[in-house]
């Protein structure tokens, strides 16, 4: 029986395809809670989002899981947690950079002792925000699912719908300058 | 304190706080005043900090609630900021206390107070390693305690950088391209 599904399945699907089903649908995240950001995290994995509808199961080891979840500033010490913990993961492996200090430093951008996450491991998906709401996250999750489907792209599409008619005509260009006259300075005195 | 906004009058708490320290401390006292807070502020020497912290423990005063410096590059000087709270006694409840001293800028030497005040001794290591204060008597002058031990170094020189000082260049990370 198993050896007929398995030629079924081969010859309706690519192996690899079957594969990054797998992987999609089995993202368990570790926290790197360095900030505020794992609040909202845990509305993320929690009743109200449930992350776990696409598969996102939140998970206390690294080396039984595949996306490392960055939530908040990177200190030059943590970056080196942070590179350990991701080569103790097993491959596939995705990471998430999640807050504006993951991003690009947040508030502390001109800091001595705080780096950005991609000078580190390299990251899949950036999260904006400060802090993001748990709608953005799951977002970057489905971000995450398009990208091992082989499609990436942003998750919004810019809208189509021609706004022109409605808008208020463009303003016309000024004209230009007319040249300082130069004027006689009357002599005083 | 600017002189744009007059200090407060003190209360009469602070009244009897200042007469109880003045004979406390002696001839270490060299001026006082008051934070909008309606806290006392006193100017101590440098040289006699460790008699004012044990007469300011004899006091009621238990731990030390914050130690910090202030960084007066022009005027070449290290003001050191101890506060001091109190747990314990009843009288000295919502009370703080200011302890200010003045130190060179050039040859920043101050002696400890951790033998006397336990909870000073991680202010005193940070302060250390963000100003490059050398408190005398603490056992991790020198070392690493919160930064990272590669970062904030003189790539010539090889000595470390204190990154609170008002002279330290932040690295540029070319953020705005």
């Amino acid at each position: 029986m198993s050896q007929a599904l398995r030629e079924f399945l081969l010859k309706k699907a690519k192996l690899e395809k079957i594969f990054n089903w797998g992987v999609r649908w089995s993202l368990w995240p570790v926290h790197l809670v360095t900030s505020c950001c794992g609040v909202e995290v845990a509305h993320t994995s929690g009743p109200g989002f449930d992350a776990e509808r696409w598969g996102v199961l939140p998970f206390h080891t690294m080396r039984q899981s595949n996306v490392i979840l960055v939530e908040g500033t990177i200190t030059r010490k943590m970056a080196k947690v942070l590179k350990m913990v991701y080569e103790q993961m097993p491959e596939p492996k995705f990471v998430l950079a999640m807050g504006a200090c993951a991003v690009r430093g947040g508030l502390f951008w001109n800091s001595y002792h705080v780096v950005q996450v991609d000078t580190v491991v390299p990251v899949d998906v950036y999260i904006a925000g400060c802090p993001p709401t748990p709608e953005a996250v799951v977002r970057a999750f489905i971000m995450l699912h398009n990208k091992i489907k082989g499609k990436p792209g942003p998750f919004i599409e810019p809208s189509k719908v021609d706004l022109t008619p409605y808008l208020p005509p463009p303003p016309k260009p000024a004209a230009p300058r007319p040249a300082p006259q130069q004027t006689a300075q009357p002599a005083s005195g | 304190m600017s002189a744009k906004t007059p200090p407060k009058c003190p209360p009469e708490g602070d009244h009897l706080l200042l007469a109880k320290i003045k004979q406390a401390i002696g001839p270490a006292y060299l001026a006082h005043g008051v934070t909008p807070e309606g806290h006392l502020c006193v100017m101590v020497q440098a040289d006699k900090i460790r008699e004012v912290a044990s007469a300011v423990k004899s006091m009621g005063f238990d731990h030390v609630l914050s130690l910090s410096a202030i960084d007066y590059m022009a005027e070449k000087k290290f003001v050191v900021t101890y506060i001091f709270a109190s747990y314990l006694s009843p009288e000295l409840k919502g009370q703080l206390l200011h302890v200010r001293t003045e130190i060179p800028r050039d040859n920043p030497k101050i002696a400890s107070i951790a033998d006397i005040f336990p909870s000073a001794d991680y202010e005193e290591r940070e302060c250390h390693e963000m100003f490059g204060i050398w408190f005398e008597g603490n056992t991790h002058m020198g070392k690493r305690f919160l930064l990272d031990p590669d970062c904030c170094i003189d790539e010539k020189t090889g000595k470390p950088l204190y990154p609170l000082r008002k002279d330290f260049k932040v690295p540029d990370w070319g953020l705005m391209g």
